[in-house]
């Protein structure tokens, strides 16, 4: 077993599940979504994101680039989080919460493209 | 992704992360730990406080409790996150620094300079193997004729002296060793603009080897060697390498034409020397009894050169075994060979050094030559001698022993190769010169004193080709005749001669020694001259300008801008038809 590997794996899995969670629930209503869990699926996509720093790889590259993905779509759903609360301070408006977890759901089909990819390299590793 | 940014990637994973962790830590323990507002109610800083907050507090810069001042509980959070953040910054600054002090890292940082710089490249190099003593005098030779240089040289060391070389084109150099084709290719072997390749390493193996390489990963280029062994050197012909030098054997056949022809010897010195430096006495290399000290490459190529002429020799050296093998040729049946090493008196004297007319002390060993030299200078100071000096190193001491002849290998083969690179018509020059007669030799040197005085000239080649001589080539295709001396008249004065000779013509294989003024040149001529720096530019510039050219051949001068063209055929419209009919007839048939 290579631990390298556990580490990858599991925190590329967390990224999908933490995703998926937030995700998760009616599309404007704030109840369903809870902003601690936005900050936790933020962080794991950013070690994810460095955990596949520096892999030459054509799919290291692929799964870099799913990653930025990620990250990109989930840092603009946590500023128009902010930029509502802090900025404008309209709150969380059915509007702007559809907007935020729409932006998720768009992460969520990467970081989900993500572990394809990785259970592809897994299985072909059996060869 | 380059090797260089991957390497970054890389090593600063781990930073990275522990600064994520760190920050997201701090963040959450922020948000959760309980604070008072102004009101005194209870109150939590939002996930966009905290990030604000840890963010200037992690990076020191510290702006204060905002927006309330902060509990005691906060506080002690704010505690925690000052330093793990911190913390978390010195280690992923400590990283960087150690990473820009990886040797790996550094390597990988200079070959992705090198090959930065070498596909910037786009003017035609040369690609030097091996940068010792002759690599060296080489990139300086060809620097200075404004030719690009790279230089592959497997030793570290001496490749750190050249950022310190100061030459006038900047020189980018890679460590690596020549005899792995991966690193020649590396080095721009296969680049489109290498022009040729040197292989002066200090190893006939290594030479022999990038040879090879050359000629089969890029069989168009120029490959030129150095080697120091027969069997090397036939070899590395045996595949087609374009040149290969051999030190003693050129020094041999320039020794032989010192001792036989002092003027062509002259010649031949101010022509191959480094342009603008004072010119050298002529060297007059007596008659009669020589001792050859030290029987190897460099005294069997000597021994050899002056048997030719029936000079009568005696050779020192310590090894039974040439002695065997020499006395067992039939026609080294009138020389002595003696057993010893030569640097004491009595192997000298039983040598005959008193009487002999030159001493040559040709071992592979700096010591024994220089005591060589100083022994028989004492036992007879009218002694001619010729050192051979193996290391740059003692060039003071050689030149301190007034030796007649410093023979220098590194010396010789950078004046071989910049002589091949900067003029092959030279090679063609120096090779007829060699059949004339010294007779011919005192008249071409003092032709040349004459024009150029006490500096050895450059050396240039004309090409008369749209490309090199657009103005020339023009004009001649026009039908006017041009000779080779209207090109010595200066461009700025055109009753003054440039300083300048012409030395030969090559047209269609045929060379002409020496062209007189008065022959026409061709379009494709080729022409050597040699001159002084000043009329190297004149020419080149009568050359290329055509109001220059049509100055020298008291042409017309024509005006280029479109106005002037149109006032100027007006202006001679009138003129002609102002002047008697037969003038205009005349005119008419000048032009065609």
């Amino acid at each position: 077993m290579n631990r390298e590997k556990v580490v990858f794996s599991f925190f590329m899995i967390l990224a999908l599940t933490l995703n998926f969670g937030f995700f998760a629930g009616s599309v404007d209503n704030p109840e369903h979504h809870n902003v601690y869990e936005l900050y936790a699926v933020v962080i794991v996509n950013l070690i994810a994101t460095i955990l596949k720093f520096g892999d030459r790889s054509q799919m290291g590259a692929m799964l870099l680039a799913t990653s930025l993905v990620a990250l990109v779509q989930l840092l603009s759903a946590s500023l128009v989080w902010a930029v509502a609360v802090h900025v404008n301070e309209t709150g969380l408006t059915p509007n702007t919460m559809a907007t935020i977890v729409s932006l998720s759901g768009g992460a969520m089909v990467a970081n989900i493209i993500s572990v394809v990819l990785l259970i592809i390299e897994t299985a072909m590793m059996r060869h | 992704m380059s090797v260089v940014t991957s390497i970054i990637l890389r090593q600063m994973r781990a930073p990275f992360i522990i600064l994520i962790m760190g920050y997201s830590i701090a963040i959450l323990g922020m948000v959760l730990t309980p604070g008072i507002d102004d009101q005194g109610n209870e109150w939590h800083m939002s996930i966009f406080d905290a990030i604000y907050f840890v963010s200037y507090t992690a990076t020191t810069i510290g702006f204060g409790e905002i927006p309330y001042p902060l509990s005691s509980a906060q506080r002690m959070w704010a505690l925690v996150t000052i330093y793990v953040t911190v913390t978390s910054w010195f280690y992923a600054l400590g990283k960087t620094l150690s990473l820009i002090q990886d040797p790996t890292f550094r390597e990988a940082l200079t070959k992705n300079t090198f090959s930065r710089n070498l596909k910037k490249i786009n003017e035609s190099f040369i690609l030097i193997c091996g940068f010792g003593e002759t690599g060296t005098a080489l990139a300086h030779a060809l620097t200075e004729r404004n030719i690009r240089a790279v230089i592959i040289e497997r030793d570290n060391d001496k490749l750190q002296t050249l950022p310190l070389a100061d030459f006038p084109v900047f020189v980018p150099g890679i460590q690596g060793d020549a005899r792995d084709p991966e690193q020649l290719i590396r080095a721009g072997l296969q680049h489109k603009k290498c022009a040729a390749i040197i292989a002066v390493t200090a190893s006939d193996e290594t030479n022999l080897k990038i040879a090879i390489s050359s000629k089969l990963l890029n069989p168009k280029i120029c490959v030129i060697c150095r080697s120091e062994l027969r069997d090397f050197e036939e070899n590395m012909f045996s595949f087609g390498t374009d040149f290969v030098i051999n030190p003693f054997q050129t020094f041999a056949n320039i020794f032989a034409m010192a001792m036989h022809s002092p003027s062509l010897h002259l010649l031949y010195d101010w022509l191959t020397g480094v342009p603008n430096t004072s010119l050298t006495n002529p060297v007059y290399i007596q008659e009669g009894h020589w001792i050859i000290c030290g029987f190897g490459r460099f005294g069997q190529s000597l021994y050899k050169q002056l048997i030719r002429y029936e000079t009568p020799v005696t050779i020192i050296d310590p090894s039974e075994a040439k002695r065997e093998k020499f006395l067992n040729k039939p026609e080294n049946k009138n020389n002595d060979f003696i057993i010893g090493s030569g640097f004491d008196a009595h192997t000298l004297k039983l040598a005959g050094v008193e009487e002999a007319a030159g001493l040559i002390s040709g071992s592979d060993n700096d010591s024994n030559n220089l005591s060589i030299i100083m022994t028989a200078r004492e036992l007879n100071p009218e002694l001619f001698t010729v050192a051979r000096q193996n290391k740059k190193a003692n060039e003071k001491l050689f030149i301190a022993t007034h030796a007649n002849i410093l023979m220098q290998p590194s010396e010789i083969i950078a004046r071989k190769i910049r002589t091949l690179l900067n003029s092959p018509l030279m090679i063609a020059f120096l090779n007829k010169a060699r059949h004339q007669d010294p007779e011919w030799a005192n008249i071409a040197i003092s032709r040349l004193s004459g024009v150029l005085g006490e500096e050895r000239p450059n050396i240039w080649t004309i090409s008369v080709t749209k490309k090199e001589a657009k103005a020339l080539h023009l004009t001649l295709n026009l039908g006017r005749v041009i000779r080779v001396g209207n090109l010595l008249q200066d461009p700025r004065a055109r009753e003054n001669s440039l300083k300048s000779v012409a030395l030969l013509l090559k047209r269609n294989n045929k060379l002409l020694l020496m062209p007189t003024d008065d022959i026409a040149i061709k379009a494709d001529d080729q022409i050597l001259y040699c001159g002084t720096p000043v009329a190297e530019r004149s020419m080149k510039w009568t050359l290329n300008d055509i109001h220059s050219l049509n100055y020298i051949m008291t042409y017309e001068d024509t005006p280029d801008s479109f106005v002037w063209r149109k006032l100027h055929s007006y202006i001679k419209r009138n003129d002609r038809r102002r002047r008697p009919r037969a003038q205009r007839h005349l005119d008419h048939s000048k032009k065609h």
